[in-house]
């Protein structure tokens, strides 16, 4: 189980990583912490003549606070989420979910970026970035940056709205009033496994999000379920409605009826968390 | 081939390396420390786990040119001279947290990168942390058992 | 009975010898064996169940840098010799052969060998290989493969029936069976694999100017694979070596020599090259052995009360294609124990092994435990059906241990076990009757689903299958004193060179330090069984003990003649022969030794120089553990998410040689059933195409997904000298059915049944919607 040949670059600027990606087109994929591209790549289920090493890159390393903003820049690696108080503090979603993800050993190399780039429909980070409603940053060869919301820069199953040329910098997370109540709930196989289903929801006065995991091609904003959320409704009923629409695929792990059911649960379970956390925020 | 220079154990090792020659395949077969071993080579079973600037990582995921610049510790790293055990080590042996030992290597590193960072976990920390490594031997009994030891030996 | 039997040696928890090299990182597996000017392989495999090759285009792949050779069928089939082994030879079985040739029949089938400068480059290799297949439909549900109509998987044999043993029915079973008072149920065990952590392997040399064969390979029996490479390559036995060394687990799977490691070792013959083979994790799952995949329908016929009167077991074992072992050995096992500890006078059965284009079955952890799960799974639906708790209707119906021997109703003779003290053991630890009440006041008050589940087995390891009966020890005293012990074992993670060390210094009275265990190497020990089979214990145990006795009436009787005393008055006590009653009068161990190998003159006139012996040790046909294994869960109504709350296993697997390392196995067996039982599962398609071919997708427990487990120990010395039974396998023995039966008593709470495993959210989540 060895991959193919590659040529490796390894650039230490944004500008040269996205010349390289202009140059060489869907030849080209971006390196960052490997944990999910570098087992595909070993099993050769798929392969690429380059691959850009963006683990050089200073600029990508580490987060900033902007105001209302949390900047994660796109090679932090995820053990920093888990770590740092500061973002426990900015935002709790990012640090809850986290512990979440794989292994420490996977954590310690796995990037925030890469995560949100490879678009797994079952992992946390797109969720978390879909329920907060925050917005990835993206630069192109010359240096251009464009913000896409979350809801719109996950398109499919390991798909996202990023040209082929564009590299994601960074995720700009929205720091919630300080009167918000936050919850991420899942259920793997194993601890650590992609979730069979999985939930995060932040809920504050005038506003809530609620994005399911693992249970569609992206992760599932259900808006109906936020409106039903911040009406009051019971969390059962937030709960059914989240799932009202959803059509899981099924696989080896789990049937689509299964995944349903276990949504359903979780958005309820999740629902509860966070409202009890909202007011003990408030 | 691509230049590499990292330190491993303590020794700075340079040489030339393919690209997609992974950090696991060049501690085995570049420097002969064949205590990484490659249990599933895509990820999943930690049994390839080294220390990467003291943090725990599965050499099988990396590219051996990644590391150029790193200072890398294998399972041949942790001991004292003369064969002497480490206490995670010397916790395995006492508690019987290893049957065959392909996995241990694996284990004692990542083991040992934990308690440097949670010098007392509880039993739930430490099952988590373990999580990272498939043991097909002991049903991690034994294993959980040495971390409690290794733990109280600090 | 439960007398403590402990010695200074045996019985104590030693720690393993094995342990300082394996910690440190300095063991060494197949893997870290590099030899000059060697080579690397991988195969090409068939991606069909079942089909015509058409064509094999390797043009692109031999003209690769770096490619030495590409071969095919052509190349090796003709020239392989006798692929089953040796305890097969006689036996008809699947048409075995190196390389696919005409078609494929089943997915990852090997079609092409590549010999390359690295794996790197011959996966490079393997990419430009073009085979075409023209598919045929795939035979993949065994439980219509013998259906009328159905593609035949080995068109030389004709059908689709690899093996079938049926026992007649006695008119009053017959009787029985039509009454009233029966329970019948169908139950499904699904498919797993052993997944050893350190995959197959082999490094194999052949010099053609000197005309020796040496491998190194991840083996559990190195003798039985030195026979298998001269049989397959020509190359006679006694020119063929084979070494272990460190081998990464096994359990069943690395026993025989499997079709990989058979061609490669053809493969270096025949090229006169080194070659290296390391199966990766893909090619584990999806090409060695398969296991368990058992389907039996059931029967128990009741009086009145609740007891055991007769039964009957319709078995089907999965055989895959071309099994690695035996084929439908197991089933015969699985008939002929289905009553296990239970008194019931009539039983019979039917088994059959039969034929799919899926991976060949073989040999794992307890190759025949489906008789467990069936049985336990039966007692517990039996006793539900008649409204008895199912630890009632055990004691009811167990067999006392007053009434031992007993004859099992196939004709088994059952002897020397505890399976009523086990059980009570259990029942008591895990707190049967608290747990009851317990059960009942959550699901009351709260509606949580808790369950118990008991598993209670009696298990046999035998010495009536040649050549696995018998173990052969070397035991050989140096001039100082020290001793070397040659074992034809392979240890794969038992600890063999620190028990049997113990078992050496316990009988010979000398320091363990003392002793060393050589083993896992053809050369330099006498041809032995392997390890495997739960049987190192008691029989290389015993031919240790048999050659140890030989040596110590030698030295007994240098030291009677060199003290002039009688031998008989003689012990051995701390390395010194002494006087029995006057320690004083003494010689110390070290210098028997000396004088039986340098000193000659002061040897009994006539006695031969040197103290060493060589003895051997025949099992007895039967010699049975047995063990009970009770858990509590509970399921998530909502998520379908079983949890095991506690695990006890209460076990007599006679004496102890070293109490941690019996633990030990017992953990690790129990871990595998728990794993078989919620979480792996090697999936096909209707079409016989894997699902699960990584680490992703088939599911090895962590350490987040187990209990604690708790043990009891009950000491039933068996009839062999040192009292050991057999104990490797009953963990994944007795766990699967602990599992099923807890979830199911769970599940009753709420009526909801399950007759299969796994037991995912899928399976859980189903049985509960469909009973409401």
């Amino acid at each position: 189980m060895k991959p193919a040949p590659f040529e490796y670059h390894a650039p230490e600027t944004i500008d040269e990583v996205t010349g390289l990606l202009a140059e060489h087109g869907d030849e080209a994929k971006v390196l960052a912490g490997g944990q999910s591209l570098v087992p595909m790549l070993a099993l050769r289920l798929t392969r690429f003549e380059h691959l850009v090493d963006v683990n050089r890159v200073a600029a990508l390393a580490g987060f900033a606070r902007e105001n209302g903003t949390l900047v994660v820049r796109a090679c932090t690696r995820q053990r920093v989420m888990e770590r740092d108080p500061a973002i426990a503090a900015a935002v709790p979603l990012l640090a809850r979910a986290t512990p979440l993800i794989g292994h420490f050993q996977i954590r310690n190399r796995g990037t925030v970026g890469g995560s949100l780039a490879h678009a797994d429909p079952a992992s946390e980070y797109p969720a978390v970035a879909v329920a907060l409603g925050a917005e990835l940053e993206l630069a192109s060869p010359g240096g251009a940056r464009r913000r896409l919301a979350a809801d719109d820069f996950f398109v499919g199953t390991w798909t996202t709205a990023a040209e082929p040329d564009e590299l994601l910098v960074a995720a700009r997370f929205p720091v919630w009033p300080a009167r918000s109540g936050f919850a991420i709930e899942e259920v793997a196989r194993r601890h650590g496994d992609f979730a069979l289903a999985g939930v995060a929801c932040a809920i504050t006065d005038g506003r809530a999000g609620i994005a399911l995991f693992g249970v569609g091609s992206t992760p599932v904003r259900v808006r109906a379920a936020e409106e039903a959320w911040l009406a009051g409704a019971p969390a059962a009923e937030v709960a059914e409605s989240a799932v009202r629409d959803l059509d899981p695929p099924a696989d080896v792990h789990a049937s689509g009826s299964t995944r349903t059911r276990i949504a359903r649960h979780l958005v309820e379970r999740a629902v509860t968390r966070a409202q009890e956390g909202q007011r003990v925020a408030g | 081939m691509l230049p590499v220079e990292m330190t491993v154990n303590g020794e700075r090792r340079r040489g030339a390396v393919d690209a997609r020659r992974t950090l696991a395949d060049y501690l085995r077969e570049e420097c002969a420390l064949t205590g990484t071993h490659l249990g599933c080579e895509h990820g999943v079973c930690g049994a390839c786990t080294v220390l990467l600037d003291g943090e725990a990582v599965r050499a099988c995921l990396m590219f051996a040119v990644q590391a150029d610049g790193a200072a890398v510790t294998t399972i041949e790293g942790l001991g004292g001279p003369d064969g002497a055990l480490s206490p995670v080590q010397d916790a395995f042996r006492e508690e019987h947290g290893l049957q065959c030992g392909f996995c241990t290597p694996g284990f004692v590193v990542s083991v040992t990168a934990l308690l440097q960072e949670n010098p007392k976990p509880s039993e739930t920390e430490i099952r988590e942390a373990l999580s990272g490594n498939l043991c097909r031997c002991t049903g991690y009994q034994g294993i959980i058992g040495a971390v409690k030891r290794a733990a109280d030996a600090r | 009975m439960s007398t403590s039997t402990a010695g200074r040696f045996v019985g104590q928890s030693v720690k393993r010898r094995e342990d300082p090299r394996l910690v440190t990182g300095h063991g060494r597996y197949v893997d870290d064996v590099v030899l000059p000017g060697m080579l690397h392989c991988t195969f090409v495999r068939s991606d069909v169940a079942r089909g015509r090759i058409v064509r094999v285009d390797t043009e692109a792949a031999v003209a690769l840098d770096g490619v030495t050779a590409v071969l095919t069928a052509a190349d090796l089939n003709p020239h392989a010799g006798e692929m089953q082994p040796t305890l097969l030879l006689a036996t008809p079985g699947a048409p075995l052969r190196p390389l696919a040739d005409g078609d494929v029949r089943f997915v990852g089938e090997p079609i092409v060998l590549i010999i390359a400068s690295s794996r790197y480059v011959a996966e490079d290799a393997a990419d430009l290989v073009e085979v075409e297949i023209d598919t045929d439909p795939a035979v993949i549900d065994v439980e219509h493969a013998l259906d009328e109509g159905v593609p035949i998987v080995h068109p030389e044999l004709g059908t689709n029936l690899g093996a079938e043993m049926e026992f007649p029915i006695a008119p009053e079973l017959e009787a029985l069976l039509a009454g009233d008072n029966v329970v019948r149920r169908t139950f499904r065990q699904h498919r797993h694999t052993p997944v050893p952590m350190e995959t197959r392997g082999v490094v194999v040399e052949y010099e053609p100017s000197v005309g020796e064969l040496h491998a190194w390979m991840s083996t559990q029996n190195p003798h039985e694979a030195k026979q298998a490479m001269a049989r397959v390559t020509g190359v006679p036995a006694h020119l063929v070596r084979v070494e272990g060394h460190d081998v990464g687990g096994g359990f069943g799977q690395k026993f025989f020599t499997p079709r990989e490691e058979l061609t490669v070792t053809l493969a270096a013959r025949r090229l006169g090259r080194t070659l290296k083979w390391i199966e990766d994790r893909r090619e584990n799952l999806i090409a060695s052995n398969h296991a368990r995949a058992d389907v039996a329908e059931c029967t128990f016929a009741l009086d009145a009360d609740g007891r055991l009167l007769g039964t009957y077991i319709d078995h089907i074992e999965d055989a895959g294609a071309f099994p690695v072992g035996a084929t439908g050995g197991a089933g015969a096992l699985v008939g002929l124990l289905f009553t296990g500890p239970y008194k019931c006078a009539l039983a019979s059965l039917r088994t059959r092994a039969v034929w799919t284009n899926t991976c060949g079955r073989g040999a794992y952890r307890g190759p025949w435990m489906f008789e467990t799960v069936a049985r336990e799974q039966m007692v517990d639906a039996a006793a539900r059906q008649i409204g008895m708790d199912p630890l009632e209707w055990r004691r009811r119906n167990v067999i006392p241990t007053a009434e031992l021997p007993y004859t099992l109703p196939t004709g088994l003779p059952l002897d020397m076990v505890s399976p009523s003290e086990t059980l009570e053991q259990a029942a008591e630890i895990i707190g049967y009757d608290a747990f009851r009440a317990e059960q009942r006041r959550v699901f009351t008050e709260e509606g949580r689903l808790l369950g118990i589940g008991l598993g209670l087995y009696v298990e046999p390891s035998t010495g009536m299958m040649d050549p696995m009966g018998t173990e052969t020890a070397v035991v050989r005293v140096n001039p100082n004193g020290q001793v070397t012990v040659a074992l034809g074992t392979g240890a794969h993670g038992q600890g063999i060179e620190t028990t049997m060390a113990q078992v050496v210094a316990e009988e010979l009275g000398i320091e363990y330090d003392d002793v060393t265990i050589v083993q896992g190497d053809s050369a330099v020990t006498a041809y032995g069984r392997g390890t495997g089979g739960s049987g190192t214990a008691v029989i290389a145990g015993n031919s240790c003990r048999n050659a140890c006795a030989v040596v110590r009436a030698k030295a007994i009787e240098i030291a009677a003649h060199v003290m002039e005393a009688a031998p008989d008055d003689l012990e051995i006590v701390d390395a010194r022969i002494a006087v029995r009653g006057t320690p004083t009068r003494s010689v110390a161990w070290s210098e028997v030794a000396r004088i039986a190998h340098l000193e000659t003159a002061r040897l009994p006139e006539g006695m031969e120089v040197g103290l060493e012996a060589t003895a051997t040790f025949k099992a007895p046909p039967f010699s049975w553990s047995n063990a009970c294994h009770a858990c509590t869960v509970e399921i998530d109504r909502a998520t379908g998410v079983v949890s095991i709350l506690r695990y006890v296993v209460s076990e007599d697997c006679g004496v102890m040689i070293n109490p941690m390392i019996v633990e030990g196995q017992v953990a690790g067996g129990v871990v595998q059933g728990i794993g078989g039982t919620l979480y792996e599962h090697f999936v096909y398609d209707d079409d016989g195409n894997p699902l699960t071919t990584t680490f992703m997708d088939y599911l090895l427990p962590t350490a987040t997904e187990v209990p604690t487990i708790e043990y009891g120990h009950v000491e039933t010395p068996s009839p062999t000298p040192g009292g050991h039974k057999g104990m490797g396998e009953g963990g994944a023995i007795g766990s699967p059915p602990a599992i099923f039966n807890a979830v199911a008593d769970a599940l009753a709470l709420v009526g909801a049944i399950i007759d299969r495993t796994p037991l995912t959210p899928d399976t859980i989540l189903d049985a509960i919607e469909t009973q409401a």
